[in-house]
């Protein structure tokens, strides 16, 4: 009954799938016009991530897990920052009445 | 018994375990002095705005206290080797300890006056140095993190402090995005570079690991660990969040965040490139020279052609981070002991201008630089100050920071780094030419010719909360900047001891000199 | 092929067809409010994954935490901030988003290369198991203590960070001076970056007469 777990999914299948995470949420960071979905995007960055860590910390570090403790701190990170970003986005609305991303000129001189 | 076998392997006795704690005792007393600002907080704004200041002066002065008892310690890894009080962490530290001291005195009154808390903008505040200060220690990807992520997220709460006012949430929803993505990126760097190690968190571990790995995964985790140094120092063209955020941010913020957290960027900029991928380096200075190109020409430039206070000194601290990348590249004794010895000159001329636009701002309400014609009439002090800052900055002779940058160029030009020390020399004019322009309007104006601000200019008082340490800070910056470049050497002595007493920085010296000889 | 293996090759593929479904989801949906739900499943295929990696803690905290908590509070601020906007169209904006797609997708095709062509240190030793949650737990007190320290801070200083910006009220007059307070006012001439020029004219013509 146990789960065999090495040799049968290789670890390049979790990094392929990483990526594709990571590069989802590049595209998304560029290209969403609301705010919120921006947040959203850094959040399947982080998770491609986590991905990364989690698979090197099951293939390669099986004994010392240090990338679970590592994937640990970023989730407690992310929600931290998901926390933060919220207010600030909620304190700018009271403001703005607007969650539009284009109303920023990002490349201004 | 598996628990027991379990605990062999992490470390072999936990009880003997060493975790040299005495090592993070400057960022106790921050830690304390943070903590008693919310206790003290809790009992109502009247008496927290009596009582914040002296208890951030004191866990301050004490961090800054213990962190000179560190200097020239005997060196041991502590926290099993997740942070190193070397040389280099216990200057940088200082540097952070400093600005934080100096923002915190200038900006009581800024704070006061908009109506904000003042208990949670000082824990804030002392948040974000506790992270920096942390960052320029750590010697573990996991520590560097959390550390940086510490730093990050409480400057995203400080830019966004003035909630009544649009820009402070705009400029912090911008930080905040870019600094989460930033943030992502360096983590998709660690984690290829954890694979890499096979198991392995610790730079020391890192850095044997990319000694050995020839693969284009090392470029790859290189391009995105350089990225988010890039963007904590605010090097072009990784620079566009910059502007906006010191636009927008409460001015004693952007004080901080323009000396204290790019002190803490640097830190960990040496920690990373040149302790862990030393094995790299011809790559990574080809980047940096790239980036402090970059960095001195369009800072300098665009800087010209500002006409807000901030945004200009905005632009200006980019082109600094040009010039403090000239030592960065040198990678030599001298190129270190000067970024060094440059970080501490910034810390005081960039503070002392700082002080003076926020007195400026608190009298008349603006930040535009036309309104500051004719100052000098109405107040002498902000006119000298801000004129000496600016001079400082600009590297003119016998200020501080004259001394700083032509240890800079000679260093780099020792290190036959032609490029960047002709590149630095132009664009030091260009600088000057802005920064006079500055002055001339202060000074050259006649008296019809002063602004309106100026010409409805309030009496000065010095009477109400908050002003006298506003001052305090004010004088005690110009002084040091203007006597500081005459009496320059202990600062030096101060640098090149920071150099010897890092072994990291040591190694890397002895490494590059068979080539400089060759 | 055991029964074992072939159970987790189709947990394995079911689990990434959702995630990579549920992530293009997540960024291309134009209802915000799908993509919210849609980022919830993306969260807990991804905690199936870490399952499939042994790995039930860390699991666990990805169940309770992201989907738990982030996702709730962006189903709330979602709510908050839902106001029908109509978006100003942006000439080349299709442009625009093919080329940055374009930019994405030679970014995976590099990242791609890297995680085919290494050769990582294969095959490591025997995973933990079950026992990993005690191994977390020894790491977080012994060579991780400085960062689970320092991430307390960092939870505390958001909490109270988040409050303070969220909520509504600021105080009305300056504590010591007792004069009343204004955030605009102590610098003036500042044009916000989010209005556009137009709004901005008209609003300095409403107070200029």
């Amino acid at each position: 009954m146990s789960l065999e777990l090495p040799t049968t999914i290789p670890l390049q299948a979790y990094l392929v799938l990483a990526a594709l995470l990571f590069c989802t949420g590049v595209w998304g960071l560029i290209n969403s016009r609301n705010a919120v979905r921006v947040l959203m995007s850094i959040e399947l960055m982080l998770n491609g991530v986590n991905i990364n860590l989690m698979a090197f910390s099951s293939y390669l570090d099986g004994q010392l897990i240090r990338g679970q403790v590592f994937a640990i701190f970023v989730i407690c990170v992310a929600a931290a920052e998901a926390a933060v970003g919220l207010a600030i986005l909620l304190s700018l609305y009271r403001n703005r009445e607007t969650v539009d991303m284009e109303r920023f000129n990002l490349l201004r001189w | 018994m598996t628990l027991i076998g379990a605990y062999a392997v992490v470390a072999p006795t936990i009880t003997s375990l060493q975790l040299n704690a005495g090592a993070i005792a400057p960022e106790m007393a921050v830690l304390i002095a943070l903590l008693a600002c919310l206790v003290v907080d809790l009992a109502g704004e009247g008496v927290a705005s009596r009582w914040v200041p002296p208890i951030c002066y004191a866990g301050l002065l004490s961090a800054l206290v213990l962190l000179a008892l560190q200097w020239d310690a005997p060196l041991e890894p502590s926290f099993l080797g997740s942070f190193l009080a070397d040389n280099l962490a216990v200057a940088f530290r200082a540097v952070v300890a400093g600005s934080t001291l100096l923002s915190l005195l200038i900006s009581w009154r800024y704070v006061e006056s908009s109506g904000t808390p003042v208990g949670e903008y000082a824990a804030i505040l002392l948040a974000a140095t506790l992270g920096a200060m942390f960052l320029c220690g750590s010697t573990d990807l996991i520590s560097i993190f959390i550390s940086l992520e510490t730093l990050s997220v409480s400057s995203y709460l400080l830019s966004g402090y003035m909630k009544r006012d649009a820009r402070s949430a705009e400029a912090a929803l911008k930080y905040l995005l870019v600094g989460s993505a930033a943030a992502a990126v360096f983590l998709y760097g660690a984690s290829l570079l954890y694979g890499l190690t096979g198991g392995g968190t610790g730079l020391d571990a890192v850095a044997l690991a990319l000694k050995t790995s020839e693969t284009p995964v090392t470029a790859l985790a290189l391009v995105f660990v350089l990225a988010t140094v890039a963007f904590k120092i605010a090097a072009v063209p990784f620079h566009q969040w910059t502007p906006d955020v010191y636009e927008g941010s409460p001015t004693p913020v952007v004080a901080f965040l323009s000396v204290g957290s790019k002190a803490a960027g640097f830190a960990l900029a040496l920690r990373l490139l040149v302790g862990c991928f030393d094995s790299f380096e011809t790559q990574w200075k080809l980047l940096f020279t790239v980036l402090a190109i970059l960095s001195m020409t369009l800072g300098n430039v665009v800087a010209l052609a500002q006409t807000s206070m901030k945004r200009m000194l905005a632009y200006s601290s980019i082109g600094q981070a040009g010039f403090v990348m000239i030592g960065l590249v040198c990678g030599t004794e001298d190129g270190f002991s000067a970024m060094v010895l440059y970080m501490a000159a910034y810390l005081f001329m960039n503070l002392g201008a700082f002080a003076c636009i926020i007195l400026f701002s608190l009298r008349t309400g603006s930040d535009r630089i036309s309104d500051y014609a004719g100052l000098y009439q109405k107040d002498p002090l902000i006119t000298l100050g801000l004129s000496l800052c600016l001079l400082s900055l600009g590297g003119i002779p016998p200020m501080l920071g004259f001394f700083g940058k032509i240890y800079l160029f000679f260093a780099g030009w020792a290190d036959h780094q032609y490029l960047l020390v002709v590149v630095g020399l132009i664009t030091s004019v260009v600088s000057i030419y802005y920064y006079i322009s500055v002055i001339k309007m202060m000074v050259v104006k006649e008296p019809q010719e002063a602004s309106d601000a100026v010409k409805s200019y309030p009496d000065i008082t010095w009477s109400v909360a908050g002003m006298p340490s506003l001052r305090t800070a004010l004088v005690a910056c110009v002084l040091i900047t203007a006597v500081g470049g005459v009496l320059s050497n202990p600062l030096f002595n101060w640098a090149s001891a920071t150099v010897a007493g890092t072994p990291m920085l040591q190694r890397a010296i002895a490494s590059a000199l068979p080539v400089a000889l060759g | 092929m055991s029964i074992a293996s072939t159970a987790q090759f189709i947990c394995f593929a079911a689990l990434s067809i959702t995630l990579v479904v549920g992530a293009l989801g997540v960024v291309l949906l134009p209802n915000i409010v799908y993509s919210a739900f849609l980022l919830g499943g993306v969260f807990l295929s991804v905690a199936g994954l870490y399952l499939l990696l042994n790995a039930s803690f860390v699991a666990a905290a990805q169940v309770l935490v992201y989907v738990g908590a982030v996702n709730v509070l962006i189903l709330f601020a979602i709510m908050l901030v839902n106001k029908k906007e109509n978006l100003a169209a942006i000439p080349g904006l299709a442009l625009r988003r093919v080329l940055s797609g374009a930019v994405c997708a030679g970014l995976f095709a590099l990242l791609l290369r890297v995680d085919l062509t290494t050769s990582w240190a294969l095959p490591g030793p025997e995973p933990l198991g079950d026992e990993a949650t005690l191994r977390i737990g020894e790491h977080l007190f012994s060579d991780y203590l400085l960062p689970f320290e320092l991430a307390s801070v960092l939870l505390l200083m958001s909490m109270i960070g988040a409050i303070v910006l969220a909520r509504r009220d600021v105080l009305v007059s300056d504590v010591i001076t007792g004069e009343p307070v204004d955030q605009g006012l102590i610098e003036k001439e500042r044009i916000p970056l989010l209005l556009d020029r137009s709004a901005l004219e008209s609003s300095l013509l409403e107070k200029t007469p």
